[in-house]
């Protein structure tokens, strides 16, 4: 037993998956940067080997199914801690049962991995409804998110699809990269603060409009700020137009 | 003149007593400009009074003739009045949508001059947005009572979802609260509506209950209707002889309009129709509203009926003061029935009893149900059938899919329901697990329901007794120590 450290790339940790059946089987599978070294018990640094990994990614889509392989994929983009442990025990268990694994709700592991994508659904399902996109100079839609988990690429069908025709940038912060989309088609990119657009001119009136909206919809009588934060946590209302101060 | 500011305001300010703001229900795709519309719906933000906002809510105008006793854009009402004009608001609609700050619009507007003149205006501004804009998000068109069929046929192509608001749930607080809206004037669009999805083969019905064996067959077009809805109260939400009744309305109009509009594949309010009720204005108990929402999904498979507490918001002797708080807790219960109705297969009947026309103000309807009915229970889990497991307190659509799925694999344990997403405060006395049961020593309804309100911490309890008044201090102590919460 040995703990293996990777790259953090879902490539990088189908290797170490791979490393678990044929080479030696691990006791945690860690990032290389963070890893600190325990008492007990060897590790390895593992290289990302394309083949080795696209024979897990294979194995996994057809001894398990398509379904728990792209689940699989979801809990790898959280920040759960440990959540390489966690996946590894799921696909164990998921190469001994097969496809049946995701109706074993009561099982610590499924329960585990279930949580996890539950959380990044929800994630995701945020932010398609909490980007708020200003319109830059050229007409371009640009906003700022700084998700919990790394959902980015999970939103950029929805975008892609609805602003058809408005190029758009969407600036994750806090991972310094951005999605970039036009004509229906996006890919994702590193991005700096200082590539960050011009605001147009009536932008500023347009987010006022939106405020005072925000402000005159709700019925006083009925204020109920518990019900508000529990659909809005404060910590994203650090980019919500409505929610700055005025 | 007025800026574009305050309209947004004023006109902002007269929708927001309107409850209906879900985006949900359409499969738009983007074929123009600009948007789509998400099945499930998006919401995109939530006010200070923790509703949700997903459309643009706005009346094209407040300049109302009406004079609707609970309606703040009643014309004896002293407010700021305003109109939009219909390319400013078409493109507010998509400065706002580009920006994501909303799913699409919502349009409703108070009666200026007469019913169609206003809906000519509403269905101007939808199709500027619609075809000159190229917008493909959502749309939610309010009807107003009494527009010509024309009019509603044009409007329902080029929005996702129509309603029109029934208001007052009998006829008689209707007449009182409202005496320039008719009922049959009401019915008559909501007909029509339900007719053309039926033509349309597009027709879903409320929820996944009331759907019976296609909804969209031929023999389902509704024909003549009784014209009040006080008649329906008598009838129990049996339609049986409502067609016999209303030979006077004509049968002919009731055929949706031009046929061949489907094969050039347009859609006609892709997510049906809803509708709304205002809760305590009127006098009516829990059970004919509930009543009056059965027989809506029943007879027009509606999508959903809304309920609004009634805030007062105008001065009038009819109804409660201006100080009075609105019955959310009551409003709140009558939503958690009405799921019942569209979800679980409940029956409005099965709800109530001789004794209580009311909903219990202190537990949820399914538990009042299930205790009951305690010689139906304790159910086991791993025997009993999806419906039945839907049945019990606690049990939702989800988990109770779970048990269904896991145990063909292996038999469902107590510790395995929590993960499933079983309420177990409440389920554990009305479930057994492979034969043990899990709640009380004593399988009895008072001991039941004490545990559960405890559990529930008896703090929000007791406010109001069982009509719905709020309890002074001295009887609800008397109540909370009945149930030994004290």
């Amino acid at each position: 037993m040995q703990d293996y450290l990777y790259d953090g790339t879902f490539e990088g940790f189908l290797t170490c998956v791979y490393h678990h059946y044929y080479t030696e089987q691990a006791a945690g599978i860690c990032l290389k940067e963070e890893y600190q070294p325990s008492l007990l018990g060897g590790f390895q640094e593992v290289h990302t080997d394309l083949e080795k990994a696209d024979r897990v990614y294979q194995a996994i889509r057809r001894k398990i199914s398509y379904m728990d392989l792209r689940r699989i994929y979801k809990c790898f983009l959280s920040t759960v801690p440990d959540k390489e442990m966690i996946l590894l025990r799921y696909i164990v268990l998921g190469f001994h049962i097969g496809s049946g694994i995701s109706k074993l709700h009561g099982n610590p592991d499924v329960f585990a991995a279930q949580e996890i994508e539950k959380k990044i659904n929800v994630e995701a399902e945020r932010m398609r409804q909490f980007v708020r996109f200003s319109v830059m100079q050229g007409d371009i839609l640009y906003a700022r998110i700084e998700p919990d988990h790394d959902v980015l690429e999970l939103i950029g069908d929805h975008f892609s699809d609805r602003f058809r025709n408005d190029p758009f940038l969407i600036h994750d912060v806090c991972r310094g990269k951005a999605m970039a989309g036009y004509q229906g088609k996006w890919y994702i990119t590193s991005f700096a603060e200082n590539d960050v657009p011009e605001e147009s001119e009536e932008e500023k009136e347009y987010q006022t409009l939106w405020q005072k909206y925000f402000d005159h919809i709700a019925i006083k009588e009925r204020k109920n700020s518990n019900c508000q934060r529990n659909f809005m946590p404060l910590r994203y209302r650090k980019h919500l137009t409505e929610c700055q101060m005025r | 003149m007025q800026t574009l500011m305050e309209k947004l305001q004023i006109l902002a300010d007269s929708a927001k007593y309107d409850v209906s703001c879900s985006s949900s229900g359409s499969h738009r795709k983007n074929t123009g400009n600009i948007g789509n519309a998400h099945t499930a719906g998006i919401c995109h933000s939530w006010s200070a009074d923790g509703r949700c906002i997903s459309l643009l809510k706005v009346l094209f105008s407040n300049k109302c003739v009406y004079n609707c006793e609970y309606c703040v854009n009643r014309r004896s009402n002293d407010f700021p009045r305003a109109s939009f004009e219909p390319d400013e608001l078409a493109r507010l609609t998509i400065e706002f949508y580009r920006r994501n700050y909303i799913e699409g619009l919502f349009l409703s507007s108070a009666v200026e001059v007469s019913p169609d003149r206003t809906a000519e205006r509403i269905l101007e501004s939808l199709r500027l947005l619609r075809y000159k804009y190229g917008f493909s998000g959502y749309i939610h068109a309010k009807i107003i009572p009494g527009v010509s069929q024309e009019l509603l046929h044009e409007i329902g192509l080029v929005a996702d979802r129509l309603s029109v608001n029934i208001e007052m749930p009998t006829a008689r607080s209707l007449q009182t609260f409202a005496p320039q809206k008719k009922p049959k004037e009401i019915f008559a669009p909501m007909r029509q509506i339900t007719n053309s999805l039926i033509e349309r083969n597009s027709l879903k019905g409320p929820g996944n209950m009331f759907r019976g064996i296609a909804v969209n067959a031929p023999e389902h077009y509704l024909k003549g209707f009784s014209q009040g809805i006080e008649e329906k109260d008598k009838a129990g939400g049996s339609r049986a002889d409502s067609d016999t009744q209303d030979s006077i309305t004509a049968v002919s109009s009731a055929r949706p309009l031009s046929r061949n509009r489907r094969r050039q594949g347009e859609d006609f309010a892709p997510a049906g129709q809803t509708t709304q009720m205002i809760i305590g204005a009127g006098g009516e108990t829990d059970q004919s509203i509930l009543n009056t929402s059965e027989s809506l999904y029943r007879t027009f498979k509606m999508k959903r009926v809304y309920y609004s507490a009634y805030v007062p918001v105008v001065d009038s002797p009819m109804l409660p003061t201006r100080k009075t708080a609105p019955p959310l807790a009551r409003e709140h219960r009558i939503y958690q029935a009405d799921w019942l109705l569209r979800f679980y297969g409940f029956s409005v009947k099965e709800l109530f009893t001789e004794k209580s026309q009311n909903l219990d103000p202190d537990l949820d309807p399914k538990v009042t149900w299930a205790l009951r009915n305690l010689d139906q229970f304790p159910v086991e889990v791993n025997r009993a059938s999806y419906d039945t497991l839907m049945r019990i307190p606690g049990i939702g659509a989800v988990s109770a899919r779970r048990i269904v799925r896991q145990r063909r694999l292996s038999a469902v344990k107590f510790d395995d329901l929590k993960k499933m997403g079983v309420v177990l405060k409440r389920a554990k006395y009305f479930l057994t697990c492979s034969g043990r049961y899990y709640g009380e020593k004593r399988f009895e309804p008072e001991v039941i329901r004490n545990a559960i309100l405890q559990m529930e911490n008896g703090l929000q309890m007791s406010l109001f007794d069982d009509q719905w008044n709020r309890l002074e201090e001295g009887p609800r102590q008397e109540k909370l120590s009945a149930a030994g919460l004290l």
